[in-house]
């Protein structure tokens, strides 16, 4: 699918979820219960989707071209093989806005005491 | 597979895009959750599947381009579908009722019933690490005896017996007088345990100290109370007995106060709300009001004394079968060591505290969840078939609006909003009638659901619920919707929807119906089945006739009655004066009262047994004062009653109920013969004259046969019958309480008095269990048939719109309107045949899952299978009636000129 937008800006803000799914996928391919796992232990469970908002997520992400669907590693039979997604260059550059977009906001609350200096 | 028939709800696309996918994580996900414990594999499906309906909405909203909009695009156009909506669902009031109050229902039964099932069998019991507490009972397998309380000194071996075992603790509850400085004598409730039972469960006093081991240190028989070297007993108040009894005054810590006769300093007081949750068959109470360690020579007491319910906490990681088989090999030492234990077959059961204490109420309520879950499939196929029948009516109002130039879009948006807002109505209303559900269900069982008076209406299920009746509503309306906002005008308009609908959506509502019928006749026989259990439990002969008697219970306290003697004159002085109060018949003292909450029990034997202990029997045991007999009413069918002399010489006689009789003389000639049994000598057996055989006795429970019962005189025993019975001469027993009472407080100021109430309210207790089930159950078939009745009557009303024209042609030619009439009972009829022949098939199926909860009635009980048919047939020819007459007064001029 044509990406439906090649502008950054218009995918700002990301949800919570989309967010800790680009972060999941920018060390390496992952299929969807692993992407689940990883959002969940960095998150120390706070965030943890089922299955269908997951998806739901993923099939979105990919939709507007952050995400691509790749084959899993070889070794896994095929009925085994799952889907995998990785993080494609342009969703690279979305969650690295979105990250300085939440730096700016963090700079903000430091700025006005809202947060101890670590 | 659940997670798999919800995944149906997703739009295809995304079904086939992801749906393989999302079932593997799901299982991934759902095999984590139930590692970590039961609660969280449970909320981890319920999360799991509301998510699955929220993706269907979100995606189904998606696919059909509710986010691009086109016309009335912005706020003000959604609003103005809203209002259009709601218009059209006041202009047909029946109908908006009658799905909102079917989908309330639903919702309503449901919520209230999984709330109580999460409460009672799921929730991990308010103690620290509750996973890890384990109660062990003991067995005497040759006497088909199971959860049997431990005697002091196994409760040190067992304390032993295993290195799965970090802490074992004991307790044991009973009633007390409490005497103290300021206020009158009342008898409280006591929870007697070893000083680290409270620490075992993880319970902190939040005020002084918790119990120490020196609390717990036997005194020395010789000292009386006050003399040097006396060790005072230490008590914790409960949270509830420090207000209202101390008005929760901290300084009460320090205090001495007189509990049973003898002195005991107040060390700390107790959290709010602290229960002790043990199971039913342990007869302790939930709730004490004082906590005392007992002061007990834990090895001197003998090995046949049992009355301590142990609970173990395990190590981390430890398991129960690792300790239970720690627990055999204990076992196995013992009957070596005592021939007792030997010829009792004696072992212990190592079990965990959560399923012991949710076993007795699991079928009852997994009965419920049975029907509350049928209640909720054929809620949502009535709610389908309404808006499948609205749906396809609507098709020429909606064709023509199509034509005129209304957006496919605004017009699917319409529809779907009404399905919104009846579910959203349904679900308000739904929430409302869980929580009066909640409270009835609670008012119901007070005591004999454990932890139900925690129960509220919980929120995760209720979510669920609420999701799955807004799937079903949203999910059937939208059907029509989407086939109508597609309508072509020429069609709609030329067939009047005839053809509009295809052959298949036809069966598939017949199907629904059909189905609809056979699951309210699975309803209908349990409900039947259960009214039978009660009927006959109702007319069961308990051995004792309780209208017109009061009981109320006078425990003597030891300490202030130490002799015998001095507590068989008080017991003699109040039965005398009671017997003089004006309008009691006949007064007489008994322990422990039937149906009560204490047992009371033993062996005993024939000739046989003093050869081979092996053979000796348990019964239940009742100790009654002379005239006991005559004050209960129980009939004396050979022989005598006991007399005063009986009382006087303490003679080693007994009277036996006929359940005992039968077993021990088959061959009758009981009164003259002598029996066997272990009363007195905690060790030894000894011999009983027969003199008398009363009619058979539930002592111990109504719903089961009696096992037997022997009744001994008070005065053997060692006097202390508390349980007293009261005969009065007018309409309501309770009628002479006052009066009682005033006899007792005259003979003793400090003797307390408590549990007055009518016997009967003591053998209607006894049914609560059946009760339960039988008001549940027939609520839950009762609704079930309305709900059948409705549908039936529904998809009927169709089918006579449908054939308007076909029936006005056959009146035109002629047909009688009586053969118009047939016409359509036989084809509702046929469906509702159908239906209940299904519905009674897995009725047979399914009954036995009752099994456990029916009284005197099989399973399979051919009347009630009947009556459920016959009950369903009536009620399917009411609703196939109204469509079928409707039908034979169609004008046949104005049926043909629509056409």
């Amino acid at each position: 699918m044509v990406p439906r937008s090649l502008d950054i800006d218009a995918h700002l803000p990301l949800t919570p979820v989309a967010f800790e799914i680009l972060l999941a996928l920018a060390g390496e391919d992952r299929h969807g219960y692993a992407i689940l796992r990883a959002i969940a232990e960095r998150t120390g469970g706070r965030i943890e989707p089922h299955a269908g908002s997951l998806y739901r997520a993923l099939g979105r992400l990919t939709d507007e071209g952050l995400l691509a669907e790749v084959d899993g590693p070889d070794g896994e039979g095929a009925d085994e093989r799952r889907r995998y997604y990785r993080l494609t260059a342009f969703g690279r550059r979305v969650a690295g806005a979105e990250a300085a977009r939440l730096e700016e906001q963090v700079g903000v609350a430091r700025a006005r005491a809202l947060l101890g200096e670590a | 597979m659940l997670y798999r028939a919800f995944l149906a709800l997703l739009p295809r696309r995304f079904r086939a895009r992801h749906g393989q996918e999302m079932e593997r994580v799901y299982r991934e996900g759902r095999a984590a959750a139930d590692g970590a414990g039961r609660g969280a594999g449970v909320r981890f499906r319920l999360g799991a599947l509301g998510d699955v309906a929220k993706t269907a909405a979100a995606e189904h909203a998606r696919a059909l381009g509710l986010g691009t909009r086109t016309g009335g695009g912005g706020m003000a156009g959604w609003l103005e579908d809203a209002g259009w909506a709601l218009g059209s669902l006041r202009r047909s009031k029946g109908f908006a009722v009658m799905t909102m109050g079917i989908l309330a229902l639903g919702i309503g039964a449901t919520t209230a019933i999984f709330s109580v099932v999460q409460g009672v069998l799921l929730r991990p019991l308010p103690y620290d690490r509750p996973d890890e507490l384990a109660i062990i009972w003991g067995r005497l397998t040759t006497r088909n005896v199971e959860r049997f309380p431990v005697s002091p000194p196994d409760f040190l071996d067992v304390r032993e017996a295993s290195p799965a075992f970090a802490e074992v603790g004991a307790v044991v509850t009973f009633q007390q007088s409490l005497v103290s400085a300021d206020a009158d004598a009342v008898q409280v409730p006591v929870a007697g345990t070893t000083a680290n039972f409270l620490d075992l469960l993880g319970v902190r006093p939040i005020l002084g100290r918790g119990f120490t081991e020196a609390d717990a240190a036997p005194n020395d028989p010789t000292l009386q109370p006050g003399q040097p070297g006396f060790l005072n007993a230490a008590g914790l108040l409960s949270h509830s007995l420090w207000q209202q009894r101390f008005g929760g005054d901290p300084s009460v810590v320090g205090r001495i106060v007189e509990v049973g006769g003898g002195p005991m300093e107040i060390v700390g007081v107790l959290p709010e709300g602290l229960r002790l949750h043990l199971p039913r068959g342990s007869n302790s109470v939930s709730e004490p009001a004082l906590w005392t360690a007992m002061q007990l020579d834990y090895g001197a007491a003998p090995r046949n004394n049992v009355f301590l319910q142990v609970v173990a906490r395990l190590r981390p990681g430890a398991s129960v079968s690792q300790a239970q088989a720690d627990a055999d090999r204990l076992a196995e030492t013992l009957r070596g060591r005592f021939p007792s234990k030997a010829s009792t077959g004696y072992e212990f059961a190592v079990r965990s505290l959560h399923d012991e204490l949710v076993a007795p109420v699991r079928p009852v309520i997994l009965a419920l969840m049975g029907a509350v879950g049928l209640v909720l499939l054929i809620a949502c196929a009535n709610v389908s078939n309404l808006l499948l029948v609205r749906g396809s009516r609507r098709e020429r109002e909606v064709a023509v609006r199509a034509a005129v130039g209304g957006g496919r879009f605004r017009i699917f948006r319409q529809m779907a909003l009404e399905s919104l807002i009846l579910a959203l109505g349904g679900a308000a209303a739904g929430t409302a009638l869980a929580w009066v559900g909640i409270q009835t269900l609670i008012s119901l069982r007070p005591d004999h659901l454990p932890r139900i008076e925690e129960v509220g209406l919980d929120p995760g299920i209720l979510a669920f619920a609420v999701a799955v009746a807004l799937a079903s509503s949203v999910v059937f309306g939208l059907v029509p919707a989407l086939r109508n906002s597609r309508a072509r005008l020429a069609t709609a308009l030329k067939d009047r929807g005839r053809t509009a609908e295809s052959h298949s959506a036809r069966r598939l509502r017949s199907v629904v119906v059909v189905a609809e019928v056979a699951l309210s006749t699975v309803l209908l026989v349990g409900a039947g089945l259960m009214m039978r259990s009660f009927d006959q439990l109702r007319s069961v002969e308990p051995g004792y006739r309780p209208d017109g008697v009061l009981t109320f219970s006078v425990p003597v306290p030891f300490a202030r009655y130490p002799d015998p003697a001095a507590r068989a004159r008080l017991l003699d002085d109040l039965q005398g004066r009671l017997s003089a109060v004006p309008g009691v018949e006949r007064a007489a003292a008994v322990f422990p009262l039937p149906l009560g909450e204490t047992a009371f029990n033993g062996r005993w034997g024939t000739a046989d047994a003093e050869a081979d202990p092996s053979l000796f029997r348990q019964a239940d045991f009742a100790m009654v004062l002379p005239g006991y007999f005559e004050a209960a009413g129980t009939r004396i069918e050979e022989g005598r009653g006991f007399s005063s002399a009986d009382q006087a010489d303490s003679a080693a006689v007994v009277v036996i109920d006929r359940a005992l009789a039968d077993q021990a003389f088959p061959q009758g000639g009981a009164v003259g013969g002598r029996i066997l049994a272990r009363v007195v000598d905690p060790e030894n057996a000894s011999w009983f004259d027969v003199v008398g055989v009363v009619e058979a006795q539930r002592h111990t429970s109504l719903v089961d046969e009696g096992r037997g019962t022997i009744f001994f005189t008070d005065r053997l025993v060692g006097s202390f019958a508390s349980a007293w019975v009261v005969r009065t001469s007018g309409g309501d027993p309770t009628a002479v309480a006052a009066a009682a009472r005033r006899v007792v407080s005259e003979i003793d100021p400090d003797l307390p008095m408590a549990d007055t109430r009518p016997f009967q309210a003591v053998v209607d207790d006894a049914m609560a269990d059946t009760r339960f089930a039988l008001v549940l159950l027939t609520a839950f078939g009762g609704l079930a048939l309305v709900l059948a009745g409705f549908g039936l009557y529904g998809v009927l009303a169709y089918v006579v719109r449908q054939r308007r024209a076909e029936i006005g042609v056959r009146l035109a030619f002629g047909a009688a309107a009586a053969g118009i009439v047939a016409l359509v009972l036989r084809q509702g009829m046929g469906l509702a045949v159908a239906g209940v022949a299904a519905g009674l098939l897995a009725g047979a199926l399914l009954s036995g899952l009752l099994e456990s909860l029916l009284v005197g009635v099989p399973a399979g009980d051919p009347l009630t299978f009947g009556a459920a048919a016959a009950a369903f047939l009536v009620v399917a020819a009411l609703a196939c009636l109204l469509p079928a007459v409707r039908a034979s007064h169609v004008n046949p001029v104005e049926a043909l000129r629509e056409d």
